[in-house]
């Protein structure tokens, strides 16, 4: 028989622990909470149908962004086109054809480690690489590529888990009625792995949208006023602009409401595309239970 | 037992790694007959039968040594693709393992994929292949449903009928009713009785009055050997060997 004291202690014990978790989940909302409200209250003035819909006036202090607006999502989606199918291949590589051992393990290092590395160097690689050396200019090409390589890392792991989290009786049950491999692949596990694929392409979405640094010397215009007509063309981007305004602008302080702005108009469109693709994904899981 | 052997295993030893799971392991299997393999867990027999389909292919680090005949050809021999062997001999496992598809997707799969295009043969196909397994008068009515919403025994049955849409010449059934209660079971057995009009069964089962019941012959294994391989009522009324008779009485296992 334990003594009522004992009891008691490893009660209070368990509540002080469980109390802890809520204080720092509660902790991690808020911050999140705490900066969408910010952005929000200081922003949402400067969200007008002009200002969606215009190009920037008078040295970038007045009118609209929407030739950043546009720059993002081709940005944004490129980086994306570039790469799902080349993180896929390369995780259905990994998981599903590489033989387990010493030569997978150092990929999957190098995956990390390049998961790793900061974005700032993404962006002079890409400088070197595609903008000078491949002399693509620095264009919406350019930029794509970079991003693309800069969110590869987490669209291989997350590829890599799900298809991992497939489960072996279906390639077995496939292989087994005399399918070949790739069709299994492609017909089984494929399919059932998508949901895990498009979470992290989720992240990878917001990360190409959001990042300043890899854009900067590869894609990013201080001011175009014109729209891009080829993806060789330069583009202006959400996160340089608002890095612009808030540092390099002509008059920084008479524009914060444009930064807010801008910042609220970026995470508004990181959230939608995530939407999207959460609801694309749920809909996908609920026909695929097993 | 000679002139109607399907396949047969001469001298086959088969490792994991360094791990010798089968020694010296020969066997006759003959046509529209059903074999049941018995033995306790880890005793090798469940690895034979993967053998039989080369499934034990998708295992890194495994040897076969000694020769696999099927209708006279080594399955291992290194010209013979491994998809086309499965194609031929097909597999029922332990778990019922449907795709998250239709009931019908489930059937038509495989043959979709070796080529059957039109729309009226895969339906014709379909109902043949659910009809064998016993399960068209359940689901004629519900062919578009998820398969996952089928009861175990009823998933059970349309693992059948998927794998006998590819019109196997031998079905190979890895206790396939270990994960059952006993009315699924006991149809199940019904419906091997019934196939083996058509097609060549092997049954690995842990369960000894199961492999009384369905099959002609038995094999007894022993910690990778073949310790005894009869008819079915030899095996069980009169075993040659002693070990043989102490599994079947229960005295290990």
């Amino acid at each position: 028989m334990m003594a009522q004291s004992t009891m008691r202690w490893r009660y209070l014990k368990q509540k002080i622990f469980f109390g802890v978790v809520r204080l720092s989940a509660l902790i991690i909302s808020l911050a999140l909470f705490g900066i969408l409200a910010y952005i929000f209250f200081h922003g949402f003035r400067a969200i007008t149908w002009d200002f969606l819909t215009l190009s920037p006036t008078d040295s970038m202090t007045a009118g609209g962004i929407m030739p950043a607006i546009v720059g993002t999502l081709y940005l944004t989606v490129g980086a994306i086109a570039v790469a799902l199918p080349l993180g896929i291949v390369s995780a259905i590589y990994l998981t599903e054809y590489a033989k387990q051992g010493r030569w997978v393990r150092i990929i999957r290092i190098g995956v990390n480690c390049l998961a790793g590395v900061p974005s700032v160097v993404f962006g002079l690689f890409g400088l070197g690489f595609f903008v000078v050396f491949l002399k693509f200019g620095s264009s919406i090409l350019a930029g794509s590529l970079t991003l693309g390589i800069l969110i590869l890392p987490t669209i291989i792991g997350a590829s890599e888990e799900a298809l991992k989290a497939v489960p072996q009786t279906f390639r077995e049950a496939s292989l087994a009625l005399g399918v070949s491999k790739w069709q299994t692949i492609s017909r089984i596990v494929l399919p059932s792995a998508l949901p895990g694929i498009l979470t992290g392409a989720i992240l990878g979405v917001g990360r190409a949208a959001g990042e300043t640094a890899p854009i900067m010397f590869t894609a990013a215009a201080f001011f175009t006023a014109a729209l891009p007509k080829s993806i060789f063309d330069e583009v202006m981007a959400l996160p340089y602009h608002i890095y612009v305004l808030a540092t390099a602008g002509t008059n920084i302080e008479m524009t914060r409401p444009l930064q807010y702005g801008t910042a609220l108009v970026l995470i508004a469109l990181v959230l939608g595309i995530d939407l999207i693709a959460i609801v694309i994904r749920s809909s996908m899981r609920r026909r695929k239970r097993w | 037992m000679e002139n109607n052997v399907i396949i047969k295993t001469r001298n086959v030893d088969f490792y994991y790694g360094s791990f010798r799971a089968l020694t010296d392991v020969t066997m006759d299997f003959e046509q529209n007959r059903v074999t049941a393999l018995i033995g306790p867990s880890g005793c090798g027999k469940s690895t034979l039968l993967r053998l039989l389909n080369r499934m034990n292919d998708l295992i890194d680090g495994t040897r076969v040594e000694g020769e696999i005949l099927f209708e006279g050809r080594n399955i291992y021999a290194p010209d013979v693709d491994p998809v086309e062997i499965r194609r031929r001999i097909g597999m029922v496992f332990q778990k019922p393992n449907p795709f998250p598809k239709s009931i019908f997707n489930n059937v038509t799969y495989a043959p979709k994929l070796s080529g059957i295009t039109n729309k009226a043969e895969l339906e014709t196909l379909a109902e043949q292949s659910l009809r064998q397994a016993v399960l068209w008068d359940e689901v004629k009515d519900i062919l578009s449903r998820s398969a996952m919403t089928l009861s175990g025994g009823q998933q059970q049955r349309l693992c059948i009928a998927r794998a006998l849409a590819m019109k196997p010449d031998i079905l190979l059934m890895d206790e396939p009713t270990s994960a059952l209660d006993p009315i699924s079971t006991a149809k199940i057995e019904e419906l091997i009785d019934e196939l083996k009009r058509l097609y060549t069964i092997i049954i690995v089962t842990h369960n000894m009055q199961q492999a009384a019941r369905v099959s002609e012959y038995t094999g007894f294994f022993y910690i990778g050997k073949l310790i005894e391989f009869n008819n079915t009522e030899k095996i069980f009324t009169n075993p040659a060997v002693k070990q043989t008779e102490d599994y079947i009485t229960g005295r290990f296992g």
